[in-house]
């Protein structure tokens, strides 16, 4: 089971989906393009825990993270 | 007369005991509401740090990261803004940075941020944020 978490008011948002299962695999694409293209940056790991930003979806990836835009503090 | 007056002082020290046990009700939900978010990004946070980075946080609040274009050491510590330090090559304060998320987020979900920021696009991550004179 793949998650893409969503950085959100409420910690985080979790979706889970079978990446088996072609329309959840669209579901996940579509959000995966979404999110991007609303300024969120995609994160995965590595098998030895390094962060790696991605900016295609890949669909063999367990972990997707996404969090806002950065800005000026 | 007496009884009347009586009577109606009950009734209204009843409805204002109601209205305040309503707001405390309020008050706990929102309370309790906020702790779980905040316990929420301190999780994800923590299964995203490197061993290491977790030992650190563990024993004093904030960890410290390597950036991927300058090699420089910053320390990012327990906070939602205003909480990254540049450190020189004595691990000495050198100067603050201050980028966040555009939303506003829990303090672990800020810190996942600029972790991964850092350690992925250093140079895009400073480009935005402000500098300050560490304390």
């Amino acid at each position: 089971m793949a998650t893409q978490i969503i950085m959100d008011l409420n910690g985080d948002t979790r979706h889970n989906f079978d990446a088996k299962d072609v329309k959840a695999l669209l579901e996940a694409e579509r959000r995966f393009k979404a999110l991007t293209d609303a300024g969120f940056t995609a994160a995965t790991r590595t098998a030895s825990g390094e962060s790696v930003v991605t900016r295609a979806f890949d669909p063999t990836v367990e972990e997707t993270l996404f969090f806002p835009r950065l800005v000026g503090g | 007369m007496f009884v009347t007056l009586l009577h109606d002082a009950n009734g209204q020290l009843r409805r204002l005991l109601a209205a305040c046990l309503h707001l405390a009700r309020g008050f706990r939900e929102w309370y309790l509401r906020a702790s779980i978010r905040e316990q929420r990004g301190l999780k994800l946070l923590r299964e995203w740090l490197s061993q290491e980075q977790l030992a650190q946080y563990d024993a004093h609040r904030y960890f410290e990261v390597i950036g991927c274009h300058t090699g420089k050491r910053y320390r990012i510590c327990h906070g939602n803004g205003a909480n990254i330090i540049e450190l020189d090559d004595a691990a000495l304060p050198r100067r603050g940075w201050c980028f966040v998320p555009r939303d506003p987020l829990v303090a672990g979900d800020v810190m996942l941020a600029q972790k991964i920021a850092l350690e992925t696009d250093e140079r895009g991550a400073l480009a935005v944020a402000n500098n300050f004179t560490p304390r």
